[in-house]
């Protein structure tokens, strides 16, 4: 199993610091928060694919486009039930669809799948460790960075373990095909046990081996790759945030880019 | 709370944290598509068989493993948003309300942090935990993840709890397959790990259990409250859960 999702090419995104783009995502996240109307929404989304083209990230969308898809026609048709506007358009019995309800689930709909292309981008056009030394970088504490870091090197190996067992339980008989989710369930614990014993064994063999080399969680700490934030991070930055505060403007002084009022 | 912390200096709880975070994220990417139950947001979690066992084992190295576990399975599984750090949080809930229940929601807690699988009361404390720590989680998750415009709370509230009860009711079968190779073999349950005698109960930590669990009743029965309207009660359960979880 290869957990990432990293393209290496050399664009523009790719070049930025890593603190950049993951500052620069939570910006994104904001911006795409300050709008509930389906036009807007779709606007951010044309701009989150331009910078997916201009970073040659788009085979990355391409390969969750499915989960894209389902998001937008999910959330499209569930909210309408949910929310409330004064423009009835359907109703039979206790179920009521609004103008307003069916405009909200459409933007529902794009604004998750601007989430998630936003998150897609950032994991593109960043390595994992490049990701871990900017949160060293933005003061998270080296053991939680460590641990994560970890946990992203071990995903591959413990799937791969994984991988062995489930072949060694079918070739002893277990049936893994069954339609009943019930009966599903019931073949992973033969198959977790193994998975559960193997990788635990690993932690005391991990343990030792770093406190032999003298692993201290508390001690200072030095990155052999120091990233540094230059004059093209700080315009990006300051290009985003610009973005943002006019958004927040529009919505919050204008009152424009809503179709839902009383909703974030 | 205090455990939840003072793990980041034992290498052995950080190592944990990781290893709990791996497996848990790869459980949760290999099936993330197979069974979905919202599209993108959640799915029938087979990863859910570890929930509790994690929470029980390895304490607060497994509650932080679980919420970046939950992490890595959105970042990589696709589904990575601001609605990801409400899992986060509900994740670490989940897996830190399960140890600090199992010695403080009395009647049924014990004072001693072990699991007993001859004991009837081991078995109504675990599947008592489970139910209110994922509806705990759920609860949590879904009132952020309302807010944020994703899913609506009354369905989303129900689906977590429902889905993460179920896995973590059918882990018992895991936790009584591992239980003792783990404490007796690999020394690795979290009160061993840390040199905890028993895990100490404070007043103010049955007040907290309860404060919870009333949380908890509030989130899932807003909607039959009349008067009381589902997102106020929704946040005053939110409110109430994270209060009582900062007593334990």
């Amino acid at each position: 199993m290869n957990v990432s999702l990293f393209q290496d090419h050399d664009s523009w995104l790719h070049r930025l610091d890593p603190r950049t783009k993951m500052i620069g995502a939570i910006i994104l996240f904001a911006i795409i928060l300050s709008f509930n109307h389906p036009l807007f929404m779709a606007g951010i989304s044309l701009g989150i694919l331009a910078a997916a083209f201009s970073a040659r990230s788009l085979s990355a969308l391409w390969k969750l486009r499915y989960i894209l898809v389902l998001l937008v026609a999910f959330s499209s048709i569930l909210w309408p039930f949910f929310s409330e506007g004064p423009t009835t358009i359907w109703y039979w019995k206790f179920l009521k669809v609004s103008r307003e309800s069916l405009l909200f689930g459409i933007a529902m709909g794009l604004r998750l799948a601007a989430f998630v292309m936003t998150s897609l981008i950032l994991l593109a056009t960043t390595r994992n460790e490049d990701m871990t030394n900017g949160l060293i970088k933005m003061k998270l504490p080296y053991p939680v960075a460590f641990a994560l870091s970890t946990a992203l090197r071990l995903v591959p190996t413990f799937a791969g373990a994984g991988a062995t067992i489930v072949q060694a339980q079918v070739s002893r008989g277990l049936d893994l095909e069954s339609k009943n989710i019930v009966s599903r369930f019931g073949t992973l614990i033969p198959l977790a046990v193994p998975m559960f014993v193997s990788a635990i064994r690993y932690t005391n063999l991990l343990a030792m081996a770093l406190e032999s080399r003298g692993f201290t969680p508390d001690s200072p700490r030095t990155l052999y790759y120091e990233p540094t934030m230059g004059r093209r991070d700080w315009a990006t930055l300051a290009a985003l945030a610009l973005i943002l505060v006019v958004s927040l403007y529009l919505r919050l002084g204008l009152g424009v880019g809503v179709v839902m009022p009383g909703r974030m | 709370m205090g455990y939840a912390f003072s793990m980041w200096k034992n290498t052995r709880m950080i190592v944990l944290v990781a290893v709990c975070a791996a497996i848990y994220a790869a459980a949760l990417i290999a099936f993330k598509t197979a069974i979905p139950l919202i599209p993108g947001i959640t799915e029938v979690r087979v990863a859910g068989i570890f929930l509790v066992v994690f929470g029980f084992l390895f304490g607060p190295a497994g509650a932080w493993g679980l919420a970046f576990g939950n992490l890595m399975g959105d970042l990589f599984g696709g589904t990575f948003g601001p609605a990801s750090l409400t899992g986060f949080l509900g994740n670490f809930l989940q897996g830190y309300l399960i140890y600090t229940l199992w010695t403080n929601l009395v009647p049924f807690a014990d004072k001693v942090y072990e699991w007993k699988v001859k004991s009837r009361r081991s078995w109504i404390r675990y599947v008592i935990i489970t139910c209110i720590s994922s509806a705990a989680s759920g609860i949590i998750i879904a009132v952020a993840v309302d807010a944020l415009g994703v899913v609506p709370y009354t369905v989303l509230s129900k689906i977590i709890t429902l889905n993460n009860s179920i896995g973590g009711i059918i882990g018992v079968f895991l936790l009584i397959a591992v239980y003792d190779i783990t404490r007796g073999q690999l020394g690795l349950v979290w009160t061993d790990v840390m040199d905890v005698e028993v895990p100490v109960r404070r007043p103010r930590g049955p007040l907290g259990a309860w404060i919870v669990t009333a949380g908890v009743a509030l989130g899932l029965l807003c909607n039959l409250i009349p008067g009381l309207p589902v997102n106020v009660a929704s946040w005053l359960s939110a409110g109430i859960i994270i209060l009582g979880s900062l007593l334990l």
